[in-house]
């Protein structure tokens, strides 16, 4: 229940923008984006003032670059923009080839409607091949083919719309994924081919007998052998489309994995994106985060890369210890310097040391230190070394850990810690460096949480020594 | 060597550790983190980044920062932090100068998008795709406020979300606008009036649509 003074009232809108207000209160970003920021900001190079003073003059050039440009841009002859209006075209007698934005080509078959709109292509019946060169991430071509959308990263391949609106697909190059809502209905990989009725290879299958919801949702329709197509409705010009020769189709070897989607409108719920993944892990879908995620990963960029480390991260909250520390160094191995790399190093660590792989934990842990002299977790790592050590009663090791972990930190829970195991291990080794380390100990930390247990450690060893 | 460990306390202590500081809750007192971060310990700039980041990036989602440049703008504010500490004389709260110093970046980058949508325009180009609203964080609730706050004149807009959004005194959020008292309660009550005003219309859009929609079916 909202405690705001504002607004009041009872009325719906009051209510309902109370509950926005308290909502915008508790919205914090998640861990990832976190640390994913300390990371950039950590590693980030600090410039002086002679470089500050660069920057602004750099600045100041661009700048008035930037404005000349403008100008000239301004007053030059303005060019006759694209036409917005959507532009069919057909190829009522032969194939016909056109080369669409960003290099896209298309090669239409016989008595095949295609209408461009903008940057994508919609396939009104016929059949089409795309050859679609490799997009940037985020930057996608969209066939549109009835209801369905496929999005399309880079990759070779065929959509076909029947008079009855089914549709078809091949795969000539490259993988292809069908979806419908949030189900995959087929991955078809290059020979292989799927229609809206039930899919005619194994790949399919296998598909849906992982997935029954596919498999229900392909059952709701036959297996129709593709029909002819749709007869061309009508013709108009396409300006700016170049038209190449008829080109024979040619079935190519898989190269790459280029990836291509096939999501049913509407798109945003199936869309594989970081915000999809957070959404289903907010849901407590895990397995579905975990897809998401793990298709993810199968790209490329700052996406993928969290993507990889986040795949661990959802298998240790979901127990699977192994499995997680296994993802992170997959994580480590694809992305050796990655901005997550100190992340994976510490989760793999903490994931080792909390499943009892004390040997494995050291290793990693010492690896650590060795490697990384400047990070600011170093103190922290050395600190679960010390206690590792401890662990297995390898007293003289521990000392030196917590000794790196005190000169490393100055978290009071680490150096704490730290400096109270530190002087017990010496204790425990004999000695009166041991009792003069408690006492300074307590002289640190007065009220500290190992206050009695150092007194009675102080008392043990001077009565013993007493006893001598 | 033979002993037992356990004499010593409990054996391995490594639960929890290893985690970052949770959210907004970074151990130590500011003044501790500020003289760290001072003599250049990177643990205690870790720890002021680990409570201020996310008190920072939710203050610029409310303020209108898109969420796909919200990292970058969360990066450049802990950049000025960086910068600026050594001017920083501690006669207000770190929190408050933090607020200040993400309020100015704000400001710049929404005049920054106008400039580029309009020169966008200007240059016969596309006009800039509105920014993807993010699946996880934004529910419907959320997104009207945001369409509404974004409706704000900038000043109003600050007062109102350091008041109501981030719970701040009026004392501190006219610090931060840098202006009087009396000047944030005005421009807070106004913001309110307006927000509200809002909040009606669109609700009375809504219920019109709907009942139309409700009569073209039937």
């Amino acid at each position: 229940m909202s405690n705001r003074a504002w607004p009041d009232g009872d009325d719906p809108v009051a209510s309902e923008l109370r509950q926005a207000l308290d909502e915008a209160q508790h919205r914090v970003p998640d861990d990832v984006t976190v640390r994913r920021g300390w990371a950039a900001f950590g590693s980030r190079p600090t410039t002086g003032r002679r470089a500050a003073r660069l920057s602004w003059f750099a600045g100041g050039m661009a700048s008035t670059a930037g404005l000349a440009l403008a100008c000239a841009a301004l007053l030059w002859p303005r060019p006759v923009g694209r036409p917005q209006e959507p532009v069919t075209a057909q190829a009522p007698t032969e194939s016909r080839r056109l080369t669409l934005e960003g290099g896209v080509e298309a090669e239409l078959q016989h008595t095949s409607v295609m209408r461009i709109e903008g940057s994508d292509a919609r396939v009104e019946g016929g059949a089409v091949r795309f050859k679609v060169p490799h997009r940037r991430p985020g930057h996608p071509f969209v066939v549109r083919a009835d209801r369905y959308r496929v999005v399309v990263l880079g990759t070779r391949f065929g959509v076909a719309v029947a008079s009855d609106r089914r549709v078809d697909v091949d795969v000539d190059e490259g993988v292809v994924e069908v979806w419908s809502s949030d189900v995959r209905l087929a991955r078809l990989e290059p020979g292989q081919r799927w229609n809206s009725g039930v899919s005619t290879d194994k790949a399919s299958e296998d598909e849906t007998a992982a997935n029954p919801a596919g498999k229900a949702a392909e059952k709701e329709t036959e297996t129709p052998e593709l029909p002819a197509a749709a007869p061309p409705e009508k013709l108009v010009p396409s300006p700016g489309m170049k038209i190449g020769r008829p080109e024979t189709r040619r079935r190519q070897s898989a190269r790459g994995a280029a990836r291509v989607a096939m999501v049913a409108t509407p798109a945003r719920s199936t869309v594989e994106s970081p915000g999809a993944a957070r959404a289903a892990l907010a849901s407590g879908d895990a397995p579905r985060a975990l897809e998401i995620y793990r298709n993810l990963a199968l790209k490329t960029g700052p996406v993928a890369e969290n993507a990889a480390y986040e795949i661990g991260r959802i298998l240790n909250e979901r127990g699977q210890s192994s499995a997680a520390v296994a993802a992170w160094r997959r994580y480590r191995s694809d992305y050796p310097n990655g901005i997550l790399r100190v992340e994976a190093d510490v989760s793999i660590i903490e994931t080792l040391a909390r499943a009892g792989e004390t040997d494995d934990a050291l290793t990693e842990a010492t690896d650590f230190l060795r490697r990384r002299p400047d990070s600011e977790r170093r103190g922290e790592i050395a600190r679960v070394a010390g206690d590792l050590y401890r662990a297995r009663g390898d007293c003289r090791h521990a000392v030196g850990a917590y000794h790196v972990a005190l000169s490393a930190s100055r978290a009071r829970d680490v150096t704490e810690a730290a400096g109270f195991y530190r002087a017990a291990c010496l204790v425990r080794d004999g000695g009166n460096n041991g009792v003069d380390a408690l006492r300074s100990y307590l002289r640190s930390y007065p009220d500290g949480r190992f206050k009695r247990q150092a007194t009675e450690l102080i008392e043990q060893a001077t009565s013993k020594t007493a006893a001598h | 060597m033979g002993q037992n460990t356990k004499d010593i306390g409990e054996a391995v202590n490594t639960p929890g550790l290893l985690r970052s500081v949770p959210a907004g809750k970074g151990g130590g007192h500011d003044h501790d983190i500020l003289a760290g971060c001072r003599v250049g310990d990177r643990s205690a700039w870790r720890a002021l980044f680990d409570r201020y980041s996310p008190i920072v990036h939710r203050f610029l989602a409310t303020f209108g920062v898109p969420p796909e440049e919200r990292e970058d703008a969360c990066q450049e504010v802990f950049v000025a932090v960086y910068r600026s500490l050594t001017h920083f004389r501690g006669d207000a709260r770190l929190s408050t100068w933090i607020y200040r110093i993400a309020a100015r970046y704000a400001s710049r980058a929404a005049r920054r998008r106008r400039v580029r949508t309009m020169l966008s325009s200007l240059l016969l180009r596309e006009p800039l795709p509105p920014p993807a609203p993010d699946a996880s964080e934004r529910t419907e609730r959320l997104r009207m406020l945001d369409e509404l706050v974004a409706k704000l004149s900038p000043k109003k807009k600050l007062v109102l979300v350091l008041f109501e959004i981030e719970g701040l005194p009026i004392e501190e959020v006219a610090q931060i606008a840098e202006c009087p008292e009396n000047t944030a309660w005005s421009r807070l009550h106004y913001a309110r009036a307006e927000l509200m005003a809002m909040a009606r219309k669109r609700l009375k859009m809504k219920t019109k649509s709907s009942a139309a929609g409700r009569k073209g079916r039937s």
